[in-house]
């Protein structure tokens, strides 16, 4: 504790002149580096982003601070009059008059030039206190932080209390103490904002503290002192640069306000804040003396606040995932038809999407150089085009030739994966068409596009998939290969910032595209979705009984079923005209099910059923016993009773396809159990298919028929449980399968797949819609052969019901 | 009564403890010889030794702070020595106007802020978001005590539809229920003042929070559901945001105590804010110190209040 104490006595003052010094740069630095940054980011925005309009505001900023800023800074220089000298017989002269062209006020001073220089007085002041605060309260956060314990719960404490006075009072205070003046005025607002700043670097700094670079700064024998100036404070410097832009409007605000109440900027000294406060008298007679300053200080504020929106723009790495939720929603296709201005409503609006997340990602890169640069080369290279070479050093003009090209790029090549697709599917029909039963769920080429760093990339790359009612298949893959993507699809969910290709039909019926109201409808009622963490999938804030009642009642039977309907009224102008037959084919045997389908429909639900449901869905999960479970909230029931509500509200509405997504993975083992015993008994139906996707073919194995095998967005092999067990032919099957851990052989080594599975490449990249050349498993697999690298092989008989997509099938080892 | 509310309540007494020091503690700023500075130079010594006794400014600050604790303690906040009246007296009347105009402030800022909020998350990166979001920001940049003076300029003086300055008409003598549509007619301008700069930030983080919670997991796992849009909205979303700004607005309420001081100057409010300043204005140390410490005292009950209704929203908040 001792140390601790000479230590703090120690820095602070030695700190305080560097850090004074260094703020002061650094905060100059920042902002013209900020400033002319922006201007270039927003002149390259402005270049080719479809949208820029909604960014002309933060031009604004720049544009409204140099209008304000610049005539202030060389006032001293300028042909002004003097801005306190007082001429009585030339008072309030109008706007316009001889040698004062806005007038004067009431002592016949020159009206501009008090103006500008109190607009320089105002910033200054605000500046002043805003660095006097960063000063102060970095120091107290930087303290607090680096020490912790009892120097962190005395600092902080000081803080709370501090924060615990109205804003300006604790500024009004202060200037009753020390008398009015405008030091004691900016010290004042100062130290009201030290709390801030000092709880904003507290944070900054904890982070910090917990990085590994910082312990291996004090293994390497640094000291406290040491490291905070030469490895934390550095990494403070855009936190800080931040903060200090964003409270500078504030202080401006507040340093005018208590000029404008006569405790800071004395006359006869021209302060916006000040001239305002005298103007005030002259209101009625006079407004202009009044209005001007505080539409100066208006122009000034918004200037500043809007530079710190987009500074904070750049700098929050949260930002880039901010933006991709957000098209997370505007692609969601529930909501299809709501942001049908930006996104287009239809199936059509597919390729605006995928034109959107391309030039999105342009966007990035022309500001982001995380964006892997060599993979730009090699593109371009392999390419023959121009465009990401003159990506790879970031050019205004290339960047709007570049988008274009783009887009070009793209259309092109989703078309030619439809092309390819039209080959394969004489094939793959071979594996799908089990004519004899209408499936269930067919999905057709089912692309999945995710937003990366460079450009859409494919996730999941058209997966043929089918089935039928009755019918549990498992899906297996690793991490990333796609699976719940898949998944989500087949609820038209399209991933944040990405889209849908291909078709997806349920029940007979298209579902990708479809408008939001039929998708609504379908989802709950007819696919029920489980996915792996319930935490996520329930509420917080919503009572147990509240939630199941809320999926119940969002399909009453009372209620129009609108999927139905939409679909029938689809069928009906398909089959008018005679575009594609195959598809009117299929739509019409969809509807034919669906009447037979609706006519059986005995989910009897007014809403007066709905307490009963409640209770039978809560039995049917073996949570009818516990007390008052109802009325619980999510965060009181333990994981396995959350998964168990998640899977009764699942079943609410005996749903024809239930997903279960990694839906016990969250789980620890012997809850596992007893929730794949529920699925079990749950998913048992004839009438009921279950898509189980997982990475544990142990769990696949307890519940499934059929297994689908996934890797790297591409199905590998699809295989009836036995047969893959026993035999599997996809080299990446069998490392899959010996990777799983043998109950009772407690001596068998773990296997480990070596390497990693290759991420999603860009739309385009090789030239190829996938991007890539040969078998994506090739560089880890033990058996590749030259072939592989160069062409991906197609998905291939092996045995009945047995498909692998592989040139070397492995041979039965037994 | 929960746990929870047990421990926040147990909280109060620190942070109160706090803002008494703090508040003693910045009067100990005052240069030169408090005494003096309290009682102005027209003092006769007698006085002044009397008061310096008073204080304990012979003995060291913590007895002072205890012997001017035990004061408060007992409602003995000193004596106004421009008004000549106990502080007490003097801040408690003043205290009632006050907390009308910041409470009906903060309760349309409220409204404003959490439907322009709500909206532009709704119409995320439309035109709808874009001008609220410029709104919201020149809610924030906007000086309170120019949109006071400009709004008394365009409906007081120009348009002449509301009045400009005071609670009541001064040749009212309405009292009791009756004077109620007048200090209504008299809130509107001052109200409107404050509550648009309240609502400016309100709905900045209102839109913040609503984008994040439309995007959230359990949002999107009741679209899984089915769940018609309009209920997700107003019961999940809704909730969710509520949750998450409660807290917000509970500073938001400092906010608006502090603007209370420049409207209430301006509007010629008989107010708490107004009296701080004319008290500054005066030298009046005692009554600014008053004031202060029950302005503030007001502020953390205020925050109570808040963090009870987000324990109320989301059962899963902790005392700190």
């Amino acid at each position: 504790m001792a140390i601790q104490l000479a230590a703090v006595a120690g820095l602070l003052a030695g700190l305080l002149a560097g850090l004074l010094a260094g703020l002061l740069a650094g905060f100059f630095a920042g902002l013209f580096a900020g400033l002319f940054s922006i201007c270039w980011v927003q002149a390259v925005m402005s270049m080719h982003w479809s949208g820029w309009q909604r960014h002309r505001g933060a031009l604004l900023g720049p544009g409204l601070l140099a209008l304000v800023l610049s005539p202030a800074l060389i006032a001293p220089w300028l042909p002004l009059a003097d801005p306190t000298l007082t001429e009585p017989a030339l008072r309030m002269l109008p706007v316009a008059a001889p040698g004062h062209w806005l007038g004067t006020d009431a002592l016949g001073r020159d009206l501009l030039s008090r103006l500008i220089w109190g607009a320089r007085s105002s910033i200054l002041v605000g500046v002043l206190a805003t660095l006097t605060a960063a000063v102060i309260g970095s120091l107290i956060g930087l303290l607090a932080g680096f020490f912790g314990r009892l120097t962190d719960a005395l600092l902080m404490r000081g803080v709370d209390v501090l924060m615990a006075f109205p804003y300006l009072l604790l500024a009004l205070a202060i200037v009753a103490a020390l008398g009015p003046g405008l030091s004691n005025a900016m010290l004042a607002i100062a130290i009201a904002n030290v709390p801030f700043f000092a709880r904003a670097v507290r944070g900054a700094v904890l982070e910090i503290r917990h990085q590994a670079y910082i312990d291996a700064a004090r293994l390497a024998g640094h000291r406290e002192p040491w490291i905070i100036v030469v490895e934390v404070l550095p990494n403070l410097v855009p936190t800080l640069l931040l903060l200090m832009t964003t409270t500078l409007g504030w202080m401006v605000l507040e340093t005018a306000g208590l000029s404008f109440l006569g405790l800071g900027v004395q006359p006869p000294d021209a302060d916006l804040g000040a001239m305002l406060g005298e103007g005030r008298e002259f209101l009625t007679t006079y407004p202009r003396v009044a209005v001007l300053p505080g539409m100066v200080i208006l122009m000034l504020v918004v200037g500043i606040n809007l530079f710190g929106d987009a500074l904070r723009d750049l700098l929050d790495p949260r930002l880039h995932d901010r933006a991709v939720r957000r098209k997370d929603r505007a692609k969601d296709r529930g909501e299809g038809s709501e942001k049908g201005s930006e996104e287009g409503s239809d199936r059509g609006s597919e390729r605006g999407s995928v034109k959107g997340s391309i030039s999105d990602a342009l966007q990035d890169v022309s500001h982001r150089d995380d964006c892997h640069q060599g993979a730009f080369a090699d593109a371009a290279i392999r390419n023959g085009s121009s465009l990401f070479a003159a990506l790879a050093h970031t050019d205004a003009s290339a960047v709007a030739a570049g988008n274009a090209v783009a887009d070009g790029l793209a259309l092109k090549s989703v078309d030619q994966s439809y092309d390819q697709h039209a080959d394969a599917w004489a094939n793959v029909s071979g594996r799908l068409g089990t004519a004899s039963q209408p499936a269930l769920l067919e999905v057709n080429a089912l692309s999945v596009l995710v937003p990366g760093q460079c450009g859409p990339a494919i996730a999941v790359d058209r997966l043929e998939l089918r089935l039928q009612a009755g019918e549990r298949v498992g899906l297996v893959g690793e991490s990333g290969s796609g699976k719940s993507l898949t998944a989500l699809a087949l609820l038209g969910f399209a991933p944040p910032g990405g889209g849908l290709e291909g078709a997806v039909r349920f029940d007979g019926n298209e579902l990708l595209g479809l408008d939001a109201e039929s998708l609504r409808d379908l989802r709950g009622r007819r696919i029920a979705y489980i996915p792996q963490e319930p935490l996520d999938a329930l509420d917080p804030l919503l009572r147990i009984g509240d939630q199941l009642r809320g999926a119940i009642q969002a399909h009453l039977v009372a209620q129009q079923a609108s999927f139905e309907s939409t679909a029938r009224d689809r069928a009906k102008a398909v089959a008018g005209s005679d575009a594609d037959a195959g598809s009117s084919a299929n739509v019409g045997l969809g509807s034919k099910r669906l009447t037979g389908a609706s006519a059986g429909v005995s989910k009897p639900e007014t809403l007066s059923d709905v307490g009963a449901r409640v209770k039978a869905l809560l039995a049917m999960v073996g949570l009818d016993q516990v007390r008052g479970i109802q009325r619980r909230f999510p965060h009181e029931l333990s994981g396995g009773q959350r998964q168990r509500v998640v899977i009764a509200m699942a079943l609410a509405h005996e749903p024809d396809l239930l997903i279960a997504d990694e839906a016990t993975t969250a789980l620890d083992v012997t809850v596992q159990a007893e929730i794949i015993e529920v699925l079990d008994r749950l998913s048992r139906s004839r009438d009921r298919a279950l898509l189980f996707v997982s990475h544990d073919l142990a769990l696949v194995a307890s519940l499934c028929e059929r297994v689908l095998v996934l890797y790297a967005g591409r199905l590998v092999e699809d295989a009836p449980l036995e047969q893959l067990l026993r035999a599997p032919a996809h080299p990446y099957t069998a490392a899959l399968l010996a990777c799983s851990p043998e109950l009772g052989r407690p001596e068998k080594p773990l296997a480990a797949i070596p390497g990693q599975p290759p991420a999603p490449r860009v739309v385009g990249l090789n030239g190829a819609a996938d991007g890539f050349g040969g078998c994506r498993f090739a560089d880890r697999c033990p058996n590749a052969q030259p072939r592989c690298e160069e062409q991906e092989p197609g998905l291939e008989r092996w045995q009945d019901h047995h498909w692998v997509r592989c040139w070397f099938p492995l041979l039965r080892s037994d | 009564m929960s746990a929870y509310v047990l421990k926040r309540l147990l909280l109060l007494l620190p942070v109160l403890f706090g803002v008494s020091l703090v508040v003693f503690g910045v009067m100990s700023l005052v240069p030169g010889d408090p005494a003096l500075a309290i009682l102005g130079p027209y003092a006769t010594p007698e006085r002044l030794a009397e008061l310096r006794a008073e204080l304990g400014l012979d003995r060291r600050w913590p007895v002072r702070y205890g012997i001017w604790l035990s004061g408060v303690l007992d409602g003995d906040l000193g004596r106004s020595v421009s008004l000549e009246r106990p502080v007490l007296d003097v801040v408690l009347e003043r205290l009632g106007p006050t907390a009308l105009l910041a409470g009906s402030a903060l309760l349309l800022g409220t409204l404003l802020g959490l439907a322009a909020g709500m909206l532009a998350a709704l119409r995320h990166n439309q035109m709808t978001d874009r001008l609220v979001t410029f709104g919201v920001l020149l809610g924030i940049s906007i000086p309170s005590f120019w949109l006071g003076l400009v709004l008394i300029l365009v409906f007081a003086v120009w348009l002449g539809w509301l009045p400009a300055s005071g609670m009541t008409w001064v040749w009212s003598d309405a009292s009791g229920l009756s004077a109620v549509p007048d200090i209504a007619w008299h809130l509107i301008l001052p109200t409107l003042s404050l509550a648009l700069v309240a609502g400016g930030v309100i709905g900045r983080l209102t839109r913040g929070a609503a984008i994040d919670v439309l995007a959230s997991a359990p949002i999107r796992m009741a679209r899984a559901r089915g769940i018609p849009e309009r209920r997700i909205l107003l019961v999940q979303a809704l909730k969710s945001v509520l949750a998450r700004m409660t807290p917000v607005i509970g500073l938001q309420a400092g906010f608006v105590i502090g603007g209370a001081v420049y409207i209430e100057t301006i509007f010629q409010w008989p107010g708490l804010g107004r009296l701080l300043v004319e008290a500054i204005a005066a030298r009046d140390l005692l009554l600014v110190q008053g004031g202060v410490l029950v302005l503030a005292a007001a502020y953390v009950l205020v925050n109570l209040v808040a963090d009870l209704a987000q324990h109320a929203l989301d059962r899963r908040t902790r005392a700190a």
